[in-house]
């Protein structure tokens, strides 16, 4: 199957070529998925899916279209280079505009491609009833448990021709506290794995999030207002880094010029405890990328090193436009350096301040602002948690924040796709009614 | 047009089982100017069929990207295979869904399928309108959208379906410096809606008045105060209150939620807001005039009908797929619906609106002593317990019944069966919006509306 895809690829690079392209590229893939779903606590389906996708795309003159669809029969590559090189057409040329130069060319085999369908399903079940008996007052709004086996091939005409047979788990968690009538908020749990060894209780933070969604059940609200520490779980911190990362190290913010960092690479931008790398090669990846959409061959770098700001997240159309590197992979997974204090340690340190499992927030300012609702959140105060929140306000900046470090634990959870510690962030301003 | 490869294969469903066979072409075009460059041009198609068997009160489903005689006969037998393994191993001891009446609806037409010339060409003149009118701005996203939903549907009992629902937009989006030289940001959708972008997008001039608008308020907002956090009289925009509708309340009252533990279950048939407060999810027609985003036919088969959910204050009803009406003893309205051909039906919204009332705007604006008149929002979330949260990117302080300075970004929360509660006046008129896509499981393009809400709320502030 794997070399049909890699010659489906090059067939269409071959094809956008013939079509008139300067330079050309394409993705093939073809999924397959196998899904169990839990709706309302019990089994309401499962399902298989037999995906393609096809991705074409063409430099004419410096102008770039892409087309993209779910078949790859030799018409409907004849067809989409045709449309491709017409949607190349209407753009107006820009020279920054490239792919990857062939640097060693790769076959990669990742995670375990073929599924244990009837041992997976017995590990949904085995999920289930360890949640009825542990955990009695949880109501598992959803539950998706999936393994996908995915062939993939990456070609351009700098020659170019990477491809990936990959097989990985998923499992997604919805879940709420209920007793009589009461209930806590919903939260989602999760991870990606690529064994079936343990249960799936034991693996990311699945465990502890059951544990403490059953203390949400009895909420109270803070009084008026108050500048406070925000210590943020590891499940939260990854949300919001993704909206930091996006707006201040990303290619809309710095193509759009709004991004606060653009004249920052070098500089201190955060705490100097703080190391934040986006790490798809880290051991505790699952499949992590191995060359990225551009066709360059995926390596971990640091965005953040010791609180400088070490490098952008740019693709290569960024980076040449705004002759800066380009960032080394474009994966999101993002891995946070350890500190060396526990987080039993920085909580006894809080003289005031919250616990934050899920941020439910606007998408923050390109200047960093942000404001939104401490969801699934505990009070702190000297030095202990306190009672879960509800309807409990927080807003700081993004870039303020950085710089205002409390500490970082010495503790990570790993869920497949990012390894995170804890964090603890003084002078956020924290509010009720 | 999609060719009818399912109808003939109705002989293939098994007895006693329901039987679902949707044949999907999804189709999405978008162009996207970041400061005159260029940095988005792609045209997407996805296509394929699935089945879905429900047997013994589970679901099997497959899916392929073929569409031939032998894959609707394959992920017919797949579907049917998936059904009997979870049946034997966690079925409920249930038998086929209760019978409604068969019937057929064809709504689909030929799409003219606007090559990407036009979309691109179209926001160029925007871009060079903006470029040479407002040279202070940091920066100007410009995108032109536009996607379409296909649908063939043949089900073993209900209603047989054509469909097609194609909607296009215009996105301005203009940063601007504000007083400490920090970003200001500010975007709007321009026109669009259902229908293809040549419908909608001839003239280009047509869509400046809107442009100089939505610079307009940016100027305000780059002088703009934050506002005062806490819990304020404010008067929620009929965008907002849309997203109200459709956020906080909306996905509360979807069935298999509430069969999740939501807030709606204890609640219903028990006020949850003021007798001012009427709440329909409706289905191809509104007040008269079609919807946003009409839906005749489900993708089970039901025909679409308006889910009335709260009238005059009380919660009466919940938005159903065939399954979870019979366990509500509700009839099901037409709301289980799936975006794209690999996915299952899920219980979605499709026009959620709160009615518009009696009272004139500036009336409600001249009433409040101090407050907020909060007009546009960026994203909104909301919790199974009805707690949701807005951001808010334009608004205007009111003081003593005048509006006064404009708002920077902030957040507004509350917990809508409290917040619906204190909504003591309606306006007259109400928006719609459709441009957004609604997120659970899977994406689904949905419409939202609403009058002006006077009532209470949690504001951000800073």
């Amino acid at each position: 199957m794997i070399e049909t895809i890699k010659k489906t690829a090059q067939s269409a690079v071959t094809a956008l070529k013939n079509a008139g392209a300067d330079k050309a590229a394409a993705n093939v893939s073809y999924t397959i998925t196998h899904e169990f779903n839990v709706d309302g606590g019990e089994f309401s389906l499962f399902r298989t899916l037999f995906d393609k996708s096809l991705s074409m795309t063409a430099i004419q003159g410096g102008r770039k279209g892409t087309v993209a669809q779910n078949r790859y029969d030799e018409k409907t590559i004849a067809d989409s280079a045709k449309a491709c090189l017409e949607a190349a057409a209407s753009a107006q040329p820009d020279e920054n505009w490239d792919f990857a130069p062939e640097s060693g060319n790769q076959d990669f085999v990742l995670g375990e491609p073929k599924p244990d369908t009837d041992r997976l399903f017995d590990r949904c079940r085995e999920l289930m009833a360890a949640v009825g008996e542990r955990f009695p007052k949880i109501i598992m709004e959803q539950m998706i448990v999936s393994h996908k086996e995915i062939y993939s091939a990456k070609a351009n005409s700098y020659g170019v021709l990477f491809s990936t047979h990959e097989g990985y788990y998923e499992v997604s968690l919805m879940f709420s506290g209920h007793e009589g009538e009461k209930a806590s908020s919903f939260f989602g749990s999760g991870v990606v794995t690529d064994s079936l060894d343990k249960p799936f209780l034991a693996l990311g933070s699945i465990e502890k999030d059951l544990a403490d969604v059953e203390k949400q059940i009895e909420t109270t609200g803070v009084s008026g207002k108050f500048e406070g520490t925000m210590v943020v779980m590891p499940g939260c911190l990854g949300s919001l880094f993704y909206s930091l990362l996006s707006d201040f190290a990303g290619e809309g913010g710095l193509l759009s010029g709004t991004s606060p960092w653009k004249e920052k690479l070098g500089e201190q931008v955060a705490d100097e405890r703080i190391t934040l790398s986006l790490a798809p090669l880290d051991e505790r990846i699952v499949c992590g990328n191995r060359y990225t959409g551009e066709g360059f061959r995926s390596e971990n770098f640091d965005i953040i090193r010791d609180g400088r700001l070490n490098a952008f997240y740019l693709g290569l159309y960024g980076a040449n436009k705004l002759k800066l590197p380009r960032g080394k992979n474009d994966s999101f997974n993002l891995v946070v350096a350890p500190g060396d204090r526990s987080i039993e340690q920085i909580i006894a340190s809080v003289d005031r301040g919250i616990l934050v499992g899920r941020f439910s927030g606007g998408q923050p300012a390109s200047n960093g602002d942000f404001s939104g609702v401490a969801k699934n959140s505990f009070l702190i105060e000297n030095g202990k948690i306190g009672p879960a929140l509800s309807e409990t306000m927080i807003s700081g900046n993004m870039a303020d924040m950085l710089c205002r470090l409390r500490a970082v634990s010495s503790e990570q959870v790993a869920d497949g796709m990012s390894v995170l510690p804890y964090m603890a962030f003084d002078g956020i301003t924290i509010s009720g009614k | 047009m999609i060719e009818d490869l399912l109808t003939n294969k109705k002989y293939l469903f098994a007895s006693g089982a329901n039987t679902e066979l949707r044949a999907q072409r999804n189709l999405n075009r978008r162009a996207v100017l970041l400061n005159g460059a260029l940095v988005g041009n792609v045209r997407t198609e996805q296509f394929g069929v699935s089945a879905r068997v429900y047997e013994n009160g589970v679901y099997g489903f497959s899916s392929t990207a073929e569409y031939t005689d032998e894959t609707v006969k394959d992920v017919l037998r797949a579907a049917s295979e998936n059904a009997a393994f979870l049946a034997q191993h966690a079925g409920r001891g249930k038998g086929p869904h209760k019978p409604m009446a068969n019937g057929q609806s064809r709504t689909a037409f030929d799409l003219n399928d606007v090559e990407q010339r036009a979309y691109i060409e179209f926001i160029q003149a925007l871009d060079g309108y903006v470029a040479r009118k407002y040279p202070d701005l940091m920066s100007r996203t410009i995108v032109a959208t536009a996607d379409s939903m296909e649908k063939l549907l043949c089900v073993s009992n209900g209603t047989d379906g054509h469909s097609i629902i194609p909607r296009s937009y215009i996105y301005v989006m203009m940063t601007m410096a504000g007083a400490d030289g920090k970003p200001v940001e500010l975007f709007k959708v321009i026109g669009g809606g259902f229908g293809t972008f040549d419908r909608h997008f001839v003239r280009p001039e047509a869509c400046f008045e809107e442009i100089d608008r939505l610079y307009d308020r940016l100027r305000q907002k780059a002088e703009g105060v934050y506002p005062e956090a806490g819990s304020k009289t404010v008067i929620l925009g009929g965008t907002l209150s849309g997203m109200l509708a459709h956020e906080a309340v909306g996905h509360t009252v979807e069935a298999d939620l509430v069969l999740g533990g939501s807030v709606a279950g204890p609640c219903l048939n028990k006020r949850v807001g003021s007798e001012l407060v009427t709440l329909v999810d409706f289905a191809h027609t509104a007040l008269g005039k079609p919807t946003p985003l009409p839906v005749y036919v489900d993708d089970e088969g039901t025909a679409a009908t308006d889910a009335l959910l709260i009238r005059d204050g009380i919660l009466v009803g919940y938005m159903n797929s065939r399954e979870t009406a019979e366990r509500f003893s509700m009839a099901p309205t037409g709301n289980a619906r799936a975006y794209l051909f690999s996915d299952e039906p899920l219980i979605r919204m499709r026009n959620t609106a709160v009615l518009p009332g009696t009272s004139k705007l500036e009336d409600m604006i001249a009433s409040v002593d101090d407050g907020y008149y909060l007009l546009d929002t960026n994203n909104g979330q909301a919790d199974t317990t009805g707690e949701f949260m807005y951001g808010v990117t334009f608004g205007y302080e009111i003081k003593k019944g005048k509006l006064g300075r404009a708002l920077l970004d902030t957040t507004i929360s509350g917990v809508a069966f409290d917040m619906l509660k204190t909504v003591d006046m309606v306006s007259d008129e109400m928006i719609w919006a459709s441009s957004g896509m609604c997120g659970k499981k899977q994406p689904m393009p949905v419409g939202m509306g609403g009058p002006a809400l006077r009532c209470r709320v949690t504001i951000g502030g800073r």
